[in-house]
């Protein structure tokens, strides 16, 4: 008699988490990581657009102090010494003969978004050409208005991104918040959640924020931001609500309610990680959608007055027909960065869907 | 046809604009609505492109609703009279004891601009004209003064041919009553008839081809007009002054909605035919501007005074929708087919001749066909085709893209100044406003160079004065206009105690123990163009420390808030009047357009003073020393006119631009007419 041969079980090796699975799967995809390297880039340089392209030293010292005059596209009071001292926003003159030993450090491109460079404004730079085909000096040409195109790319970049993101940032919070609130409670929760996302749903945006321009008096992006958010998030809470339906029901729930866990707890501790992730498939392809509908509105001339934006090039750009510049550009901005969340969100949802995922690489 | 034209545009477009409105007190500028308006339905086309077709509809009707105007208040001295109440003579002859008759001028406008032509010849020959390329001002003026000219005898003009005119957009009535923008009047002006017209100097006369007389009394208090006994409307019938009188009725009737010819008719206390010929116009004032009054469109009373007791749309009822298709016409051109997109007129014989006799000249067209386009590059490639004789250019269009042999192959065009001017207006009952230094800092931070030159292609000349310098009333020496300064700017801010004092990079002032930043908004139509010259200030006041938004608006809306006043500053344009009177209640305290709220009491004493005055020159100093406080006091940041750009086919002659550019004035399209070569 042989004794049973016993195996010792030596420690399972841990199986990779849900998320740390998909990244692994996601990492594989050449296209989406493309993409998201794409946006990573597009991020940096709408984070460091007056570094980038300028009129405004990155950091100078004057009079024995440091300022951030880039900044200043920001916020004006990073420029008041200067306003004080009557610049007029001309700075390498200034600087150099009101404190000979000042310094500066200038961007890399200089260009204004919003002006043309006047003459002397830059050592060897004339004033801005109206119309004016890819140079050395404006490196995507010059619209109409005699302003330079790359840097009103490069500041234009800022718009974007943050419209796509900020936008479904609202929905995501809004929409997840509802979905989860009608799919775990239920009833008459669920009825009344239900209706209003249908009511949303019937709000056409555009027509929304038009009425909403007509009320403002500021407008800005964020405005267009709030009403993208506030209308967008119907799609994410029904995935929510469908999650939350399917998960409420596994053992892992009853098990927690068994102990005594609050609702409150349950939703947001065990049942969200586990619906998130076919929730992020739209919010991906909401980001793309809510860049269009800013280009879309900008190129219709809804857009804010005097913040640049691809969409208004582009709008420039159909005026004057035969400036191919200003529709190459930002055409091919938008369509890149429409193209790469689009492809991240195609990536992201066959590296967490089981089916897709393993379906493609069966053995 | 001046007359035709005379009465619809009169009314329409004489006046003022504003930005949107031109014309008459608060009349506003047609065109310039229109433009407005076709930019947003297009604008809202393209967006609401998946809305159901109701919604569509419903929201360019609120767009267009813009256009209904009431009539115009007589202003101070009707508040301060009792009412009149009209009790005419009962006969001509009793009419005749009380008054003192003189005579005025009854002309025909195409032997006056004939005459005019005899002292303008032609700079170089038409072949010249015609190789020429429109790139300079010399260029322009050889092209206008060459192809301007008429025909010496008939047989150089093809009077059998056919001229395809454009139309930015659709018209919406063919009734003379109910006309309510340019493009109406443009095609109403052919068929339509009026008594009444001015030339492009802005004269007043009666017309030659419909009156025999004109009398004024000498306190102008009363119009005695003549009429032809060879008019007929093109069914027969014989125009008589009781159609006249009729139509004068109809167009006070309140239950009728008429949009815009109401305008001025408040300041006649009535009218009275006293036979089939003879009509007498009694105004309540003793007035020089009374004659603008006397100009609306006359309806045939035969035809409509059944029909407007059934339905007082005119619009609804089966006789009127018949009338719209096919009305009864007085003017030189009956209508031969309309549709949306196409009108088709065809000239009347029996509107020339009369029981076998030429009584009129012979209109220079057999058959005017209307085309509707709407997209400026749809527009301008029918013109490239042929498919269309005449279209008004954009100014990048005429910078861009109508100087290709493309284009000259078979077309040319020509330029002329409006007197419609554009203007930064502040509204002067706000702290920033108020003090005359700013507004005169804001004058100096003005990127003017960059506005005219850039912006606008250095077409649009600047404009330093309310009045036009050409006009009769306009300053006597050009004014030098603000050049841009931002140091002086900034002494004046500082001086009227704008400082950076927190160091947020705005300037900001304790007012009423608050303090309060440097920030306002500049309020301005949505137009590419406009919203670009707004920025161009904006930008510059950033770098002196003002925060300026630009907050394009909906033209509806802008309407809306600057007669509230809810603005601190403001773009816009006024269209100048054919008399300096109308611009009373742009700058008079309290008056309806006074949107800026500017307030000068001796400006008001003036104006009042240059309405009862009745000699010309005297008037012309008022208007001058009013000019003279505007331009000091800057209620207004005046910047530049508009021009009017036009292309024509090469087979066209006889243009000439007026103030009102080349058709809203006598003779306007009269004049043109087409080669025989």
């Amino acid at each position: 008699m042989t004794e049973p041969q016993i195996t010792e079980l030596k420690s399972i090796p841990k199986s990779p988490s849900f998320w740390k699975e998909a990244w692994r799967q996601f990492r594989q995809r050449k296209l989406a990581m493309l993409s998201l390297g794409f946006v990573l880039f597009l991020s940096i340089v709408a984070l460091f657009a007056p570094a980038i392209s300028g009129s405004k030293p990155i950091v100078c010292e004057y009079k024995g102090t440091i300022y951030f005059p880039m900044l200043s596209y920001y916020s004006p009071r990073f420029e008041a010494t200067f306003l004080n001292e009557n610049f007029f926003g001309n700075y390498y003159d200034n600087l150099k003969e009101n404190d000979p030993d000042s310094w500066a450090i200038w961007p890399l491109h200089f260009g204004d978004p919003n002006r043309p460079i006047d003459p002397n404004e830059w050592p060897d730079y004339p004033r801005t050409p109206q119309s004016s085909a890819p140079n050395s000096i404006n490196w995507f040409g010059t619209d109409s208005r005699a302003t330079d195109v790359f840097s009103q790319m490069v500041h234009g970049t800022r718009t974007a991104l943050l419209v796509g993101f900020v936008s479904m940032g609202i929905a995501s919070v809004i929409g997840i918040t509802m979905g989860g609130l009608a799919g775990y409670f239920g009833g008459w929760t669920d009825s009344l959640i239900s209706r209003l996302i249908e009511v949303v749903m019937c709000i056409p945006t555009l027509v929304l924020i038009l009425a909403l321009i007509a009320v403002i008096n500021e407008r800005t992006i964020w405005h267009m931001m709030a009403v993208i958010g506030a209308t967008g998030w119907t799609g994410i809470a029904r995935l929510t609500r469908a999650e939350f339906l399917k998960l409420k029901t596994m053992d892992f729930v009853s098990a927690a309610r068994v102990l005594g866990v609050g609702h409150i707890r349950i939703m947001f501790k065990y049942l969200l990680p586990n619906a998130l992730a076919p929730v992020l498939v739209p919010i991906t392809f909401g980001i793309a959608a809510a860049i269009l509908i800013e280009s879309a509105l900008s190129f219709l001339g809804f857009g804010p007055a005097n913040s640049p934006s691809w969409g208004k090039l582009l709008n420039s750009g159909r005026q004057n027909l035969e400036d191919w510049w200003l529709i190459l550009f930002p055409g091919f901005a938008i369509f890149l960065t429409v193209l790469a969340y689009n492809l991240i969100g195609e990536g992201l949802q066959e590296a967490t869907d089981p089916r897709l995922r393993d379906g493609g690489s069966m053995e | 046809m001046h007359s035709r034209l005379a009465s619809n545009s009169l009314r329409v477009f004489l006046c003022f604009s504003v930005m949107f409105a031109s014309g008459c007190p608060k009349a506003p500028n047609y065109r310039e609505v229109l433009e407005n308006q076709e930019k947003q339905e297009e604008q809202l086309r393209t967006l609401l492109g998946e809305m159901k077709e109701e919604l569509k509809s419903e929201l360019i009707a609120e767009l267009r609703s813009e256009f209904a105007d009431g009539s115009i208040s007589s202003g101070a001295i009707a508040a301060s009279e009792p009412e009149q109440v009209f009790d005419p003579p009962a006969t001509l002859d009793e009419l005749d004891q009380q008054v003192t008759w003189v005579d005025s001028p009854v002309i025909d406008s195409l032997e006056l601009y004939r005459e005019y032509l005899k002292d303008h010849p032609p700079e170089v020959s038409v072949e010249e004209a015609l190789k020429l390329k429109n790139d300079s001002d010399e260029n322009n003026e050889k092209i206008l003064s060459s192809l301007g000219q008429l025909y010496a005898t008939d047989e150089d003009a093809d009077f059998s041919t056919e001229i395809v005119r454009h139309l930015p957009s659709e018209v919406k009535s063919l009734n003379p009553l109910m006309q309510s923008s340019t493009v109406e009047g443009d095609v109403v002006g052919m068929i339509g008839l009026g008594f009444f017209s001015f030339d492009w100097n802005m004269d007043p006369f009666a017309v030659a081809e419909y009156v025999d007389s004109w009398q004024t009394s000498e306190d102008m208090r009363f119009d005695k007009v003549v009429i032809r006994d060879d008019i007929t409307w093109s069914d027969g019938t014989p125009v008589s002054a009781y159609d006249v009188e009729f139509s004068y009725h109809t167009i006070l009737d309140e239950e009728i909605p008429i949009p815009a010819v109401r305008t001025g008719m408040d300041d006649i206390l009535g009218i009275k035919a006293y036979d089939e010929r003879t009509f007498v116009i009694f105004h309540k004032h003793s007035l020089a501007t009374n004659v603008w009054n006397c100009n609306f469109p006359i309806i045939p009373k035969h035809v409509y005074e059944e029909t407007i007791k059934d339905d007082k749309t005119m619009a609804d009822s089966d006789e009127h929708i018949k009338l719209e298709q096919k009305p009864v016409c007085g003017g030189p051109y009956i209508v031969k087919s309309r549709s949306k997109s196409e009108i088709v007129l065809e000239r009347r014989d029996d509107w020339y001749m009369h029981n076998g006799e030429q009584v009129r000249r012979k209109p220079h067209f057999k058959t005017v066909r209307f085309k509707v386009i709407t997209d400026p590059n749809t527009q301008l490639l029918a013109l490239n085709r042929g498919d269309i004789d005449d279209l008004e250019l954009q100014p990048a269009q005429w910078v861009n893209q109508t100087t290709e042999p493309e284009f000259y192959r078979l077309n040319t065009k020509v330029r002329g100044t409006q007197w419609v001017y554009y203007f930064f207006g502040w509204n002067m009952k706000t702290p920033y406003f108020s003090d005359l230094r700013v507004r005169k800092a804001m004058a100096y931070a003005v990127d003017y160079d960059y506005i005219l030159n850039t912006l606008l292609y250095g077409l649009w000349p600047a404009c330093s004065s309310e009045f036009h310098p050409d006009s009769w009333m306009g300053p006597e020496e050009p004014r030098a206009p603000y050049k841009q300064d931002l140091k002086k700017a900034v002494a004046l801010l500082e001086e009227a105690g704008w400082k950076d004092t927190d160091q947020d990079g705005i300037r900001d002032k304790v007012v009423n123990g608050k303090k309060i930043p440097f920030q306002f908004t500049m309020l301005t139509p949505n137009q590419p163009w406009r919203v670009d010259v707004c920025n161009s200030l904006s930008t510059t006041l950033q770098r002196i420390g003002v925060k300026c938004n630009v907050m394009p608006t909906e033209f509806t809306v802008v309407q809306d808030k600057t007669s509230k006043h809810e603005f601190q500053a403001l773009f816009g344009g006024w269209g100048t009047g054919t008399d300096p009177w109308t611009t009373e209640n742009i700058f008079k305290t309290d008056e309806g357009r006074n949107y800026v709220q500017y307030s000068n009491k001796r400006v008001d004493e003036l104006f009042d003073k240059a309405k009862v005055e009745l000699d010309r020159d005297v008037r012309a100093e008022y208007y001058r020393e009013i000019d003279e406080i505007l331009w000091e006091e800057q209620p207004y940041c005046w910047l530049f006119y508009r021009g009017a750009f036009y292309a024509y086919n090469k087979r066209l002659r006889g243009y000439k631009f007026s103030p009102r550019g080349p058709y809203h004035y006598s003779p306007g399209f009269d004049s043109i007419w087409a080669t025989a070569q």
